[in-house]
């Protein structure tokens, strides 16, 4: 038998016991209520921001349109002008609450006009419109308005709302899937010793077919998963249409299935590893404490340092460390801080890393996985390998 | 032919076997004893490469043993364990599957054994809703279900109520005159002598005797004699030469001695102290032939020439 059908064997095993399981099921329909539930929050809170309703009695000249346009755009703001023919139909409007705020031109430059509220001013208003009077009189007196162009000398730092979102989003999300499905084959490995059935498997398994197998199973449920959460994000964003998503999306949700791929599988050899050192599961936090603080301290990098900085050294170095970098390399990739060629590098010393990883731990697992009794130290466990 | 031939491991300072060698027939069963620690476990773990031996090797039908070897082999450990949460029928198909069946073949004989078994209603059951003796059934169709060509089990009967053990018995029995090879350890010593044909010792991690049950006794060199006279106040145990006393009460006497004693000699003597009741010359049970095997210096009371 080729040791490919044992993979698949067991493979499929994890996929099925597993995905029928209440854990997976449950996790799968708590995740989708968080994805749902924060896309509802968030058309909720734009639909607050959203109206700022401006009035114009006559038809509003073109250079005013303009500036009240590049003002919003420039504070995130929705605006939406209004034009009444005279005073007392947009008096109305004001009352009726089709506008918060009308203005009333001059009918010659001697005067600025008139600004007209239900209530208070809302400086908003205020400052767009003072703004756009300006723009006006300037036009009407022959200065030009055109904004200088712009000459960047480095590249611009994503400063887009949404891509910072995106970003801590999508480094939580990572981490907490590749941390998620990493602890599932640590949990397999060590119920497969408690149970004792380690014992018949490997009667015909080779060991690191076992683990192989288990990481596989295990990883395409968090595949799964990970699609389903994404696919439905991102459908449910456009049907409620609370965000625009950036240019970045796409760039950064392919990083995220590739560095879900890579992060899990890294974590999860490691796991499976160093659980087959204990022999019950309240052993197995204490064996696997060196692969958390591992991922923490990667996770915390990206949160607190890179974020601020994602083309800064710590950035660059972080992302050729491989445990790191499934935290790093998306961070950098959402916020645009990363050059092509150093993702293309960061996956490739990962792969590498994790093949290495996988030769080494198979061996362990192996020396490890049949020792039934007691915690066994890891160079113990190398040296009985078979 | 299983062969185990000078297999030697160590742990540590801890010499687990020593030079083991033996054989077991195709078409037998084979009771492989011996006392706790003495290396039976780590044997049949180095049939199934979970354990590498420092020296020697394992032979099937002449070839050492590998991978595609064990695909036809049937396991039961002594360490009983299969995944609790999973249904009893997928169990069972799985473990066939990686013995190298199809899925269809082998859920047919995963089927196929759970109602042998009686265990037919409990196909959908998770095997920890099952109780121990039915899990201990469900461990052996794991080990069964592909159609073995040698079973190896460790402590098959241990743990068994009677009608498991009959079970069991039953299956084991059936396999070998299908003539499948069939190993197993037990320490339950009369058990093993009423169904096995034949016998491996072990102790402290050598092989110590093997073979026929029948032969071992023959050649033993010793005799259960057991005498029961009425009314003799046992006087007439002075003449009898070397034996050891295993049991004397009221007039019952058993004792070990040596085959080529004088019988007639003994019967005379014992028809004149009083009535014989009973008189029997038997080899040695398997029990006696394994404590002698495995412990040479038994700790019983010994009379040489005229002693009470």
């Amino acid at each position: 038998m080729s040791p490919l059908r044992s993979i698949w064997l067991v493979a499929r095993r994890e996929l099925l016991e597993r995905g029928r399981s209440r854990a997976f099921l449950a996790g799968l329909i708590l995740t989708e209520v968080f994805i749902v539930g924060g896309l509802l929050l968030q058309a909720a809170l734009a639909s607050q921001q959203s109206g700022l309703k401006i009035g114009y009695i006559g038809s509003p000249p073109p250079v005013f349109e303009q500036t009240i346009d590049a003002i919003a755009e420039r504070n995130g703001v929705k605006v939406e002008l209004f034009a009444y023919p005279d005073r007392p139909t947009a008096e109305l409007g004001i009352k009726a609450g089709e506008v918060d705020g009308v203005y009333e031109p001059p009918p010659d430059e001697s005067s600025p006009g008139v600004l007209i509220f239900k209530e208070g001013p809302d400086s908003r208003i205020r400052e767009a419109v003072n703004q756009a009077v300006l723009a006006i009189r300037l036009a009407n007196s022959g200065v030009d308005l055109r904004p200088p162009e712009v000459v960047a000398l480095e590249p611009a730092s994503a400063e887009d709302p949404t891509a910072l979102i995106i970003a801590n989003v999508g480094v939580i999300f990572l981490f907490i899937s590749i941390f998620s499905f990493g602890f599932w084959v640590l949990s397999g490995v060590v119920e497969e010793k408690q149970s004792r059935v380690v014992e018949v498997v490997l009667s015909t398994v080779r060991p690191r077919d076992l683990l192989m197998g288990k990481v596989l199973g295990i990883g395409v449920l968090g595949i799964g998963q990970l699609l389903v959460l994404v696919v439905s994000g991102l459908i449910g964003a456009r049907l409620l249409g609370s965000f625009e998503p950036p240019p970045t999306t796409v760039p950064a949700l392919v990083m995220l299935v590739v560095w879900f791929v890579l992060g899990y599988a890294l974590y999860s050899t490691m796991f499976g590893v160093l659980g087959a050192l204990a022999s019950r599961m309240e052993e197995a936090s204490n064996v696997t404490m060196p692969i958390q603080f591992l991922a923490m301290g990667s996770y915390f990098l990206a949160l607190v340092v890179v974020v601020n900085d994602p083309s800064g050294l710590v950035a660059r170095i972080a992302s050729l460390f491989p445990p790191a970098a499934p935290m790093i390399v998306p961070m950098r990739t959402a916020l645009g801080g990363i050059e092509f060629w150093e993702i293309l590098l960061s996956i490739a010393l990962t792969i590498l890393f994790i093949y290495g990883l996988f030769n080494v731990g198979a061996r362990v697992y192996s020396g490890a996985v049949l020792q039934v009794a007691g915690r066994m130290k890891l160079r113990d466990a190398w040296r009985s390998s078979r | 032919m299983l062969e185990i031939s000078h297999l030697t491991k160590r742990y540590g300072n801890v010499v687990a076997l020593d030079d083991a060698t033996f054989a077991a027939r195709p078409g037998r069963l084979v009771g492989f004893l011996g006392p706790n620690g003495s290396g039976k476990t780590t044997t049949m773990r180095c049939v199934f490469g979970l354990v590498r031996p420092d020296a020697g090797e394992t032979r099937w039908n002449g070839k050492p043993i590998d991978r595609s070897a064990r695909l036809s082999f049937g396991y039961m450990p002594e360490q009983r364990g299969l995944y609790p949460r999973m249904r009893v029928a997928e169990q069972l198909a799985y473990f066939a599957q990686h013995h190298g069946m199809s899925a269809r073949d082998a859920k047919a004989a995963g089927t196929r054994w759970l109602d042998r078994l009686g265990l037919g209603d409990r196909a959908n059951s998770k095997l920890e809703e099952l109780s121990h003796g039915n899990q201990q059934r469900v461990q052996l169709a794991v080990a069964l279900a592909h159609d073995p060509e040698l079973l190896v089990l460790d402590e098959p009967f241990s743990g068994l109520d009677p009608i498991g053990i009959r079970t069991m018995t039953e299956v084991l029995r059936e396999r070998a005159a299908a003539g499948v090879g069939v190993l197993f350890s037990s320490h339950q010593l009369d058990l093993v002598e009423s169904i096995c044909e034949d016998v491996v010792i072990i102790a402290r991690g050598s092989i110590v005797a093997q073979g026929a049950i029948d032969d071992l006794k023959r050649s033993s060199g010793r005799r259960h004699l057991e005498v029961e006279v009425e009314g003799g106040d046992g006087s007439w145990l002075d003449g009898v030469g070397d034996a050891v006393v295993l049991e004397r009460t009221n007039g019952l006497v058993r004792l070990l001695v040596g085959d080529e004693i004088d019988l007639p000699r003994i019967f005379d003597r014992a028809a004149r102290a009083g009535r014989i009741r009973r008189f029997t010359f038997e080899p040695p049970a398997l029990s006696e032939l394994f404590m002698e095997a495995v412990e040479p210096d038994p700790g019983h009371e010994k009379v040489t020439g005229a002693r009470r």
